[in-house]
C-alpha cells in the first residue's frame, strides 16, 4: 500500500490551477486551492459521500447540470467553478440554504449549538438575510431523549444523515434510522428503543446543527464562555485524544480531538460522558482520618501529612504499595521515589504485567485499516478492553481485511483460557492460519484478554511469524489499565533494588481508585497493620483505610500516559482539582524523608525521561503525540508453555470480563447507568440446552459458599463449558462454578 | 399511421399469458436464435435498432448495454424496472398482464447479451395481479426448461414512487431504504450489490424479442428515424376511449386523442395535454399536431416520459391540478436531498394558498422562484418532476393563477373537476400503500 504510485492531476478551481493526487475529493482539492466549498452532509469518515444536502453544488465544465463537489473526485483537466465565481453555482447554494432554513427554527439564542454551529456559520457567510417563508414551520414533539445521554430535536434536524450513516457504517450498530419520507422524514432509533452502544455520543459531534445534543451539556454553557483544553482520555489504554470544554472551573463536556493514528476523531461513550464523576456526591476533597470502625472525618492537610509521615516511619520499610495503572507516569515515579529511595520500600502490587517485548512490532492503530489479515487471540471482547480498536477493526473489515478472532466468543471458537496454546499453534508449522499470516504483506496480531504476560507471548508469535520484517505488519497487546505500562516503568526507574515481601505488612499504600476497588488489594489490607489510601471517592475508602488522601481524575492532572501502542501522550490539567494533587503532596512528604522530588510534572518527566525515555521532551510529545519508532526490546519474547493449569474440576468454568461501562467513574454517572452490564450469566446454546435453561431463566451461580443470582442469557457465539459474567456481578466467585436453579436443584 | 404491434403483438387474438399460445406465435424463437449469437452481436442488433429506453429518459438500450463494465470480477446483473408509478402511466401493467412471456423472453435475451445469469424484476407493490401473472408465466418457463441457467427473481416493491428511480430501486432491492444514489458511479459500473448492472423498463425489455425476430433493419423502419419502434400509449383523462394503445412512434398527438381516443366527451373543448405522465410539462391544443416521439415532444417543450397521455378539458382548474401534482410529489419525495424534500412542501403550501384565494401576486412570483430553486439541483429527477407541472402550468395558464389572486378564490369553484384526470387528494391518501405516513 505504501508503495502505491500516487498519480497527480492538474485541475482548475475558480481559475486557480492546482495539482492534487488523482481521486482526491473536490472539496479537499478546493481546499488545496484555498477555496471553501461549504458542506453539511459531507464527512469522509462516514464512508462514501451521499450528496444529500446539496450545499456543495458547483459548475463543472462540460456538464450542463450543477454537480455536488462532495461526490466527485479530481480528474485531470477538470475545470470547476464554485459559488464564488459561478452565478449558477451561487444560485444553487442560495437555494440549498434557503430550503434548509425554511423549516429550521429560529431558536439559535437558546440552542446549545449556537456559536459553534456550521448551519449558523454558513448562513452568516452565504445565506439570505431575510426569509420568504410565511407558512407555519414543521413542528415535532421535542426534545426526544433517544437515550439518557442524547436528546433529539427533530425541528432543528436538517436531515444530513450523518448520524444514521455513523450508526450504519462506522459503529455498525444500525440503531439510528430515518423514518417516514419526504418532508415527514425524521431521525429515530430503531423501534424507539434507547440508543445503546459504545459510541453513540459521536453523533452529537457529527450533527451540524443542534438536533442531537448531550443531555449533560444542555443549557450548561455557550461556546464563547468555555475554554477548550486539549488532553487525553485516561479511561482505557487507547488514549483517545480529547478536548475538555470547561466553564468557570468545571468540565462541561468532553469532545473528541482527532488523532488520525489513534482515534480518527471517534470517542467512546465512557470517554465522552464519564467526566461528571468529578462532581460525584462522595468525592473526597479533604484528607480523612478513620474514626471508629466505619467513620471518616476530615482533617487538615498539615495534620494529614504529619499522620502520613508517622505511618510511613512506623512501618519501617515494611510497606507494600498497590498501584492502579491510571496514575500518570510522573505520579507513579514520584511515589516510587518517595517510597523506594526515601524508605527502602520496594514491594509493589503492579496493576498488570507489562513490558517492552512488543516494541519491535510497533504500529499506529490506524495501520489496522490497511491490514489484509488480522488475527485476534484471547477471551476478552476487544470492544470492552479498548473500544476504539473495535472501530478500527470494523473499518478494516469494510476495507476488505479478513479479521479472525480465536477465543471463547471468536469467529473460531476456542475453549476459555487457551490463548497461549493458540499462539503456539499459530506459530507452529502446521497452522494454516499461521501460514497465511506469514504470507500476508500486511498482517497484524492482537492479544485481547487476560494473561499474555504483558505481550511476551504475542511477541513470541509475532516473531515466529516474521512480522517485524514487514513494514505494515505488527502486533498489539491490549492492556487492562490505561497506563499500566507507564506506571510499571516509572516504578522500576526509581530504584534498582530487588523487591522483598514484608511480612507482616506494616503499611499498605493504595494508590488510586482501581487499586482501592480491587478485591486482591482489599485482601492484602486485611493483613496490613495500617492502610493509607488515595482515592477520589469516599465509598471506596470507608471501613478499611486509616488515612485517606484525596485523589484526582485524569482530567485534573498534568502528566504523561503511555498507551497501548507505546505512545507517550500528554494529559493536561483541564480543571483545578478540589484538593492538591498526588504529586504535590507526594513531594511534600518526600521532603520530610530527604528525597528531592519536584511537585511539577514537567520537571519530574524531564528527570524520568533522561533515565528511561532517551531524553524525549514534552515539546516533542506535543498535542498530537508521535509514535516512537519500533525498538528492539529488552524483554525476550516467550512462547513457552504456561505453568501447568488446574486439571478439569467438576462444574463449569467461570469467565469474567471487565465491561467497558464499569468502574468507579461510570458508576457515578447517571447517563451511563443504562449501559452497564446486565446481571446476566452467558451460556452457550449447547450448555443451555443440556442444562435445560433458556433466555431469562434465573439461576444461581455458586462456588465455594458464594452464590450469585443472575439471569441466563444464551450467547450463540460462546464456546461450550463456560459461564461468562461481567466481573462486577461475579464478586466472590472462583473459577469453577456450579449452576443451580433458585429451588436449589443443581444443573448438570 | 396504422396501429402497430410489437410488444402487444397477437395479444388481442390469443391468450399470450399461456406458454403454448405464446410459442404458437413464435414465442421464444428469438431467444433460441439469440443464444446462438455472441453477446456482442446482440448488443449490435439493439444498437442498430436504436431502441430508446421506454422508461422515460429515452437512453439507447444498446449503448447502455455496451457500458457494462467488462473487467469486473463481480457478477453482472439485469434489473427490470416494473415499478410503474407515474400518475397517468399504465402501459407496463398491460404488457405484464397480457404478454408476460415476451417480457421474460426479453429478459433472457438481454441477460445473455450482457453476460448475466441473474435477473431481478422489481414490480410495483400495488401490481399484485401482474405479479401473479408473471409468476405463473415464469413457472411455466421454468418447467419448460427455457431459463438456461438464468435465475429470474420477481421482487415486489412496497409502495414508493421513488423506487422507480433506478438507483433507489437498487437500494430497495438490496433491502435498504429506497433512496437515490449519487452518480457517478453509474449502475453499469457500480449497480446492484456494487456490481455492473443493466437496468431497463418493462417495455424496453419486452421489445427485445421482436428486434431479434424482425432484425434491427426491419425494426428501425417502424416509427421515426430518431426513435424507431412503437410505444404503448396510456391514454387517460377527459377522453372518450381511454386505454392503452400501441402505436408507432411519430404518431401525431391529434390522431391518438381524436381518431383513436374518440375525442373529448360531451363535445367539450380541449384545454391542455400532458404527453408523458404527470411529471412532464403541459402542452396546449395548438400543439396537437406534435408527433409523439422523443425529439418532437422535446422540441415542443415537454418530454416523451412514460408515454402517458393525459387529456384535460376546459372544466379543469390548472391551479387545482398543479396542487394535486405537487401534493403527489411532496408525498413521494424520499427526503434524502434538501431541495426536493423542503421545496415540494413549500410548493404545496403556496399552491394551497393560491387555490384558497389567499395569495397575492408576489406569491405567484415566489412560486416560480421556488420552482427555479428546485429545478436541476436535486439529487435525482424527482425534484424536477415536481417542478415541471407547476412551472409549465404557470407559464401557459398564468391568467388562471392570477384570476385566483384577483377573485380571492377559485374561478372554477363548484364546476372544476380534476376527477378523471388524477385521483383526488383524499382518495390518494386513503388508498396509499406507502406504509406509515404519520409524522
Amino acid at each position: 500500500m505504501a508503495d502505491r504510485q500516487i498519480q497527480s492531476v492538474a485541475l482548475t478551481i475558480d481559475g486557480r490551477e492546482v495539482e492534487v493526487p488523482k481521486g482526491l475529493g473536490l472539496v479537499e482539492a478546493a481546499a488545496v486551492a484555498g477555496i471553501e466549498i461549504p458542506v453539511f452532509c459531507y464527512e469522509p469518515r462516514l464512508g462514501p459521500p451521499v450528496g444529500a444536502c446539496r450545499m456543495c453544488l458547483c459548475e463543472i465544465e462540460g456538464t450542463p447540470k450543477l454537480q455536488t463537489a462532495c461526490t466527485l473526485t479530481a480528474q485531470d483537466g477538470m475545470a470547476i467553478r464554485t459559488a464564488q465565481t459561478s452565478e449558477k453555482a451561487a444560485q444553487g447554494q442560495d437555494a440549498t440554504l434557503e430550503f434548509i432554513l425554511v423549516n429550521h427554527p429560529l431558536d439559535c439564542p437558546v440552542c446549545d449549538k449556537g456559536g459553534e454551529c456550521p448551519l449558523q456559520d454558513l448562513t452568516f457567510r452565504y445565506g439570505p438575510g431575510a426569509t420568504r417563508m410565511t407558512f407555519p414551520k414543521r413542528t415535532f414533539e421535542k426534545p426526544i431523549p433517544i437515550s439518557p445521554a442524547i436528546a433529539l430535536d427533530r425541528e432543528r434536524c436538517i436531515l444530513c444523515y450523518r448520524c444514521t450513516r455513523f450508526s450504519e457504517s462506522v459503529s455498525e450498530d444500525g440503531q439510528l434510522v430515518a423514518r417516514n419520507r419526504g418532508a415527514r422524514t425524521v431521525i429515530a432509533t430503531f423501534e424507539d428503543e434507547p440508543y445503546r452502544g459504545r459510541f453513540s455520543g459521536n453523533v452529537i459531534e457529527l450533527c451540524p446543527v443542534g438536533a442531537l445534543t448531550s443531555t449533560q451539556y444542555r443549557f450548561e454553557a455557550r461556546p464563547w464562555e468555555i475554554q477548550n483544553v486539549p488532553s487525553i482520555c485516561g479511561l482505557c489504554p487507547v488514549g483517545c485524544n480529547i478536548t475538555a470544554s470547561t466553564r468557570e472551573g468545571k468540565v462541561k463536556r468532553v469532545l473528541s480531538r482527532n488523532h488520525p493514528e489513534i482515534d480518527e476523531g471517534w470517542l467512546c461513550d465512557k470517554g465522552r460522558f464519564a467526566f461528571t464523576h468529578l462532581h460525584a456526591r462522595d468525592r473526597i476533597t479533604d484528607p480523612l482520618r478513620r474514626v471508629r470502625r466505619r467513620g471518616l472525618s476530615a482533617i487538615s492537610w498539615d495534620g494529614a501529612l504529619e499522620e502520613a509521615e508517622g505511618m510511613l516511619r512506623k512501618a519501617r520499610g515494611r510497606i507494600v504499595t498497590a498501584l492502579s495503572g491510571s496514575e500518570t507516569i510522573e505520579q507513579a515515579y514520584g511515589l516510587a521515589k518517595l517510597l523506594r529511595q526515601g524508605l527502602g520500600a520496594h514491594s509493589a502490587v503492579l496493576p498488570e504485567e507489562t513490558n517492552d517485548a512488543l516494541d519491535r512490532f510497533r504500529l499506529p492503530l490506524s495501520a489496522l485499516r490497511e491490514a489484509e489479515l488480522i488475527v485476534i487471540v484471547g477471551d476478552d471482547p476487544v470492544a470492552e478492553r479498548a473500544p476504539v480498536v473495535d472501530l478500527w477493526l470494523r473499518a478494516a473489515r469494510r476495507a476488505g481485511a479478513e479479521v479472525v478472532s480465536l477465543g471463547v466468543t471468536g469467529t473460531v471458537q476456542r475453549p476459555a483460557g487457551t490463548a497461549a496454546e493458540t499462539c503456539r499453534e499459530l506459530a507452529g508449522p502446521g497452522s494454516e492460519l499461521g501460514g497465511r499470516l506469514r504470507a500476508a504483506d500486511r498482517a497484524i496480531v492482537i492479544w485481547s484478554g487476560p494473561g499474555g504476560r504483558g505481550g511476551t507471548l504475542l511477541a513470541g508469535l509475532a516473531g515466529a511469524l516474521g512480522l517485524d520484517g514487514k513494514k505494515s505488519s505488527g502486533a498489539f497487546y491490549l492492556p487492562a489499565t490505561p497506563n499500566g505500562r507507564g506506571v510499571g516503568e516509572a516504578w522500576a526507574a526509581a530504584s534498582d533494588e530487588e523487591e522483598a515481601n514484608p511480612e507482616p505488612i506494616g503499611l499498605l499504600v493504595v494508590s488510586g481508585d482501581e487499586a482501592a476497588a480491587d478485591p486482591g488489594v482489599r485482601a492484602l489490607a486485611e493483613r496490613a497493620e495500617s492502610v493509607l489510601a488515595t482515592t477520589m471517592f469516599q465509598s471506596l475508602a470507608v471501613g478499611w483505610a486509616d488515612l485517606v488522601l484525596p485523589g484526582t481524575s485524569y482530567l485534573e492532572r498534568d502528566g504523561t500516559y503511555r498507551n497501548l501502542e507505546g505512545r507517550l501522550q500528554r494529559l493536561r490539567r483541564t480543571v483545578i482539582p478540589p484538593a492538591p494533587d498526588e504529586l504535590a503532596w507526594t513531594a511534600k512528604l518526600a521532603e520530610r524523608f530527604g528525597v528531592a522530588l519536584s511537585p511539577h510534572p514537567s520537571l519530574v518527566f524531564e528527570e524520568l525521561s533522561a533515565k528511561i525515555y532517551r531524553g524525549v521532551g514534552l515539546g516533542e510529545i506535543g498535542e498530537r503525540a508521535p509514535l516512537p519508532a519500533a525498538a528492539a526490546p529488552a524483554t525476550a519474547p516467550d512462547l513457552s508453555a504456561d505453568p501447568a493449569r488446574a486439571v478439569a474440576a467438576p462444574g463449569m468454568r467461570l469467565l469474567t470480563y471487565r465491561a467497558l461501562f464499569s468502574g468507579a467513574a461510570v458508576e457515578r454517572v447517571p447517563e451511563l447507568q443504562f449501559q452497564r452490564p446486565a446481571r446476566e450469566a452467558e451460556l452457550s446454546s449447547e450448555d443451555a440446552g443440556r442444562l435445560g435453561v433458556t433466555d431469562g431463566d434465573v439461576i444461581d451461580v455458586r462456588s465455594n459458599g458464594t452464590s450469585v443470582r443472575l439471569a441466563t442469557r444464551i450467547n450463540r457465539a460462546l464456546h461450550a463449558g463456560v459461564v461468562r459474567v461481567a466481573v462486577e456481578h461475579a464478586r466472590g466467585l472462583e473459577s469453577r462454578v456450579q449452576l443451580e436453579k433458585p429451588s436449589g436443584e443443581v444443573l448438570r | 399511421m396504422p396501429r402497430a404491434s410489437v410488444v402487444l403483438a397477437d395479444a388481442d387474438e390469443r391468450d399470450l399469458t399461456k406458454l403454448d399460445e405464446y410459442r404458437a406465435v413464435g414465442g421464444y424463437g428469438a431467444l433460441r436464435s439469440a443464444l446462438a449469437l455472441e453477446p456482442e452481436q446482440i448488443i449490435a442488433e439493439l444498437t442498430g435498432a436504436n431502441l430508446r429506453g421506454r422508461g422515460g429518459a429515452g437512453f439507447p438500450m444498446g449503448r447502455k448495454a455496451s457500458l457494462i463494465a467488462k473487467d469486473s470480477p463481480k457478477p453482472t446483473y439485469l434489473v427490470v424496472n416494473a415499478d410503474e408509478s407515474e400518475p397517468g402511466a399504465f402501459k407496463d401493467r398491460e404488457i405484464m398482464l397480457r404478454t408476460p412471456h415476451r417480457l421474460i423472453e426479453g429478459c433472457l435475451i438481454t441477460a445473455h447479451a450482457i453476460g448475466s445469469t441473474s435477473v431481478f424484476v422489481y414490480i410495483r407493490g400495488e401490481y399484485l395481479t401482474e405479479f401473479e401473472v408473471l409468476r405463473t408465466a415464469l413457472e411455466e418457463v421454468r418447467q419448460a426448461d427455457l431459463l438456461g441457467g438464468v435465475t429470474i427473481v420477481l421482487h415486489r416493491g412496497a409502495g414508493a414512487y421513488i423506487c422507480g428511480e433506478e438507483t433507489a430501486l437498487l437500494d430497495s432491492l438490496e433491502g435498504k431504504r429506497g433512496l437515490p444514489r449519487p452518480r457517478p458511479p453509474f449502475p453499469p459500473v457500480t449497480g446492484l450489490y456494487a456490481s455492473p448492472t443493466q437496468i431497463n423498463n418493462v417495455q424496453t425489455i419486452a421489445t427485445v424479442p421482436k428486434i431479434l425476430e424482425l432484425g434491427s433493419k426491419e425494426f428501425a423502419k417502424l416509427g421515426v428515424k430518431t426513435s424507431p419502434g412503437t410505444a404503448v400509449f396510456s391514454l387517460s383523462g377527459n377522453v372518450v376511449n381511454p386505454g392503452n394503445y400501441e402505436l408507432e412512434l411519430g404518431t401525431p398527438l391529434r390522431e391518438l386523442i381524436y381518431d383513436i381516443g374518440g375525442g373529448i366527451p360531451n363535445g367539450r373543448a380541449i384545454k391542455a395535454i400532458i404527453p408523458g405522465g404527470s411529471s412532464v410539462p403541459v402542452l396546449t391544443p395548438d400543439q396537437l399536431d406534435t408527433p409523439l416521439d422523443y425529439n418532437s415532444i422535446q422540441a415542443a417543450g415537454s418530454f416523451f416520459g412514460s408515454a402517458a397521455v393525459m387529456v384535460i378539458d376546459d372544466r379543469c382548474c390548472m391551479v387545482q391540478l398543479a396542487l394535486r401534482a405537487a401534493q403527489f410529489y411532496m408525498h413521494e419525495s424520499c427526503g434524502k436531498c434538501t431541495p426536493c424534500r423542503e421545496g415540494t412542501r413549500w410548493l404545496v403550501q403556496l399552491l394551497e394558498k393560491i387555490e384558497d384565494g389567499r395569495a397575492t401576486h408576489s406569491d405567484l412570483d415566489l412560486l416560480l422562484s421556488v420552482c427555479d430553486r428546485i429545478l436541476g439541483k436535486s439529487l435525482c429527477a424527482l425534484g424536477d418532476f415536481a417542478v415541471y407541472p407547476v412551472s409549465s402550468y404557470m407559464a401557459k395558464f398564468r391568467d388562471e393563477f392570477e384570476a385566483h389572486v384577483e377573485q380571492g378564490g377559485c374561478p372554477f369553484a363548484g364546476e372544476s373537476s380534476i376527477e378523471g384526470i388524477v385521483a383526488p387528494v383524499e382518495l390518494h391518501e386513503r388508498k396509499s400503500l406507502s406504509g406509515s405516513v404519520d409524522g
